[in-house]
């Protein structure tokens, strides 16, 4: 009797910590998602959110295909893990659901011009795992009055966008530089092009990448120059989970593979080449050398796939957004660090 | 000192005339758009003198240490940077050296000349009998209206009589801008600017 009591007791005891380890590690998995590039592979695509339609950063074609800076940052990840830059589901989010989306899981990646900062991360318990292009407030005006520096605005009227940090940013701006100002609120983004189109004001301030895209919209694009100037920070990153550290490094380092190559001149034409090089740098980068994509959970020539498949940082902000493409954007602070811009990307070794 | 100097008068924007198949040209008769060598005597339209929008001369966004005045090259890019302060760059459209004949260093404007003269070396007119010797400095001169001379090298920032070359890798090893540029730089670089050179990374 006592024996059996003895044995039921502890047979107890062991169920009841089983159960309850079984029930913890549920609520961990539920809370701790670490399994994201396991359910990748088994999916056989990235699950990516981006913005349904964002001139030069995403966009989708009358088939179907999507295209974008933003949307190649998840190609990127998708050639990294695949070889292939087409195994990807775009999934087009709004502002509002952006970060609830990612953090229920419906993406793995959000792509799609967020502003990196403290509190999206506290808050939503989300990283930005990289800043794949340096956004800033800008302004606009009509080329004809030959103004080159944003320290030249002294005495003009500037159109905002109302209750924005836009409006806080010109403010501040314009203080630190004792130069005044009469500032036009607008409500809506139309009436504010409609104000500024008509010459109700000379400036039209907001954030430079969307500058580039309303001037596309006026009647006579060339006759509006935007200026080098940018006033605020906006670093927009590819965002993922929390606590899935694995995950957050293969996106990261799919950003930072691109830089590296741009900056190594290694591109997407000489990839072939790159991988016999004899130069450490390169080697380490194109997989010759070392094993970091194993580490990464990938393969060795991870950011070789990369490159090939998408190209190099330059390759990719040119095809899409550059001067070149329809919007018209210098590579300004998006530049290399070592090229005139605050573009860096921690080294390979 | 002398030797050195008759050198770099000579080798720059010439040596490339070994691929030129055109003697010295007239106005009007220039048809390609786009022609290896030089032209010794041809003198450029205003519509060729005309450059691409991309390499037309303007104020950039630039962050750099290097202090106001200086010159950076970027021969990847075919930009001459005159650093202004202030987060800003001057940006022109070069033509730089053609492969084999690229470099990168730290030097310093040594010279100014204006016109500068003409003299092919001998290697060139070995191949190029028909080069002349000696070209007085002026319009329809591959050197174009003004140069920079760098350091005691054979490279100089200089004009050009090929507006068409800008952007391209043709020269041996100079940088060359049209003339409106060319001249635009020599107004605001005094002899002894700092000029860095910086070349594409090879892989």
């Amino acid at each position: 009797m006592a024996l059996f009591s003895r044995t039921f007791r502890s047979g107890l005891l062991v169920g009841l910590v089983a159960a309850f380890a079984v029930a913890a590690a549920a609520v961990a998995y539920d809370r701790y998602d670490t399994q994201t590039l396991k359910r990748t592979l088994r999916r056989g695509a990235v699950q990516c959110g981006v913005n349904a339609g964002l001139p030069g950063f995403s966009n989708k074609d009358a088939s179907g295909n999507w295209s974008g800076f933003d949307v190649d940052i998840c190609r990127a990840v998708a050639a990294a893990i695949f070889d292939d830059p087409t195994k990807v589901n775009f999934v087009p989010l709004d502002t509002n659901q952006r970060f609830k989306e990612l953090q229920n899981r419906t993406v793995d990646i959000l792509s799609r011009n967020s502003t990196w900062s403290m509190s999206r991360e506290v808050d939503y318990e989300l990283t930005f795992a990289a800043v794949s292009y340096y956004d800033g407030e800008g302004f606009m005006l009509r080329r004809s009055r030959n103004v080159d520096s944003a320290l030249e605005l002294g005495g003009t009227r500037i159109c905002v966008q109302s209750d924005t940090t836009t409006q806080l940013n010109l403010a501040d701006y314009f203080r630190a530089n004792n130069m005044t100002y009469d500032e036009m609120k607008f409500g809506n983004v139309g009436d504010l092009l409609k104000a500024y189109e008509s010459g109700q004001c000379d400036v039209l301030t907001t954030d430079t990448s969307q500058l580039y895209a309303y001037r596309l919209t006026l009647a006579k694009p060339d006759d509006h120059v935007i200026l080098a100037d940018i006033i605020s920070k906006e670093p927009l990153a590819p965002v993922v989970r929390q606590r899935d550290d694995q995950w957050m490094l293969i996106v990261k380092w799919a950003v930072y593979a691109m830089l590296n190559a741009e900056e190594l001149g290694v591109s997407s034409k000489n990839i072939d080449e790159a991988l016999k090089s004899k130069k450490p740098d390169v080697m380490r980068l194109v997989g010759t050398e070392g094993s970091y994509g194993e580490a990464l959970g990938l393969t060795n020539d991870w950011a070789a796939r990369v490159i090939r498949h998408v190209g190099n940082y330059s390759e990719v902000y040119e095809r899409n957004v550059g001067v070149s493409s329809k919007l018209g954007i210098p590579r300004g602070l998006n530049q290399l660090w070592n090229a005139g811009g605050i573009q860096y990307a921690p080294p390979i070794r | 000192m002398i030797a050195s100097h008759l050198f770099s008068r000579l080798a720059c924007a010439a040596a490339l005339a070994l691929a030129a198949a055109y003697p010295a040209y007239a106005q009007g008769q220039y048809q390609a758009r786009y022609v290896d060598g030089d032209q010794p005597g041809y003198i450029p339209s205003a519509e060729e003198e005309e450059l691409a929008p991309q390499f037309k001369r303007t104020m950039v966004f630039y962050r750099t240490t290097e202090a106001p005045g200086t010159i950076i090259v970027s021969t990847s890019e075919r930009f001459l940077y005159v650093v202004q302060g202030n987060g800003r760059a001057l940006r022109y459209g070069i033509g730089v050296g053609r492969e084999g004949f690229q470099w990168k260093g730290l030097l310093k404007i040594t010279r100014k000349q204006e016109w500068p003269d003409w003299t092919p070396p001998p290697e060139m007119i070995a191949r190029q009998p028909y080069l002349p010797r000696f070209m007085a400095g002026g319009p329809g001169n591959p050197m174009g209206a003004r140069a920079l001379y760098l350091g005691t090298t054979v490279y100089r920032i200089h004009g050009t009589n090929q507006p068409q070359t800008i952007g391209t890798a043709v020269s041996s090893g100079c940088f060359r801008l049209v003339n409106a540029d060319v001249i635009d730089l020599y107004e605001r670089i005094p002899v002894g600017t700092k000029v860095i050179v910086r070349q594409k990374p090879e892989i």
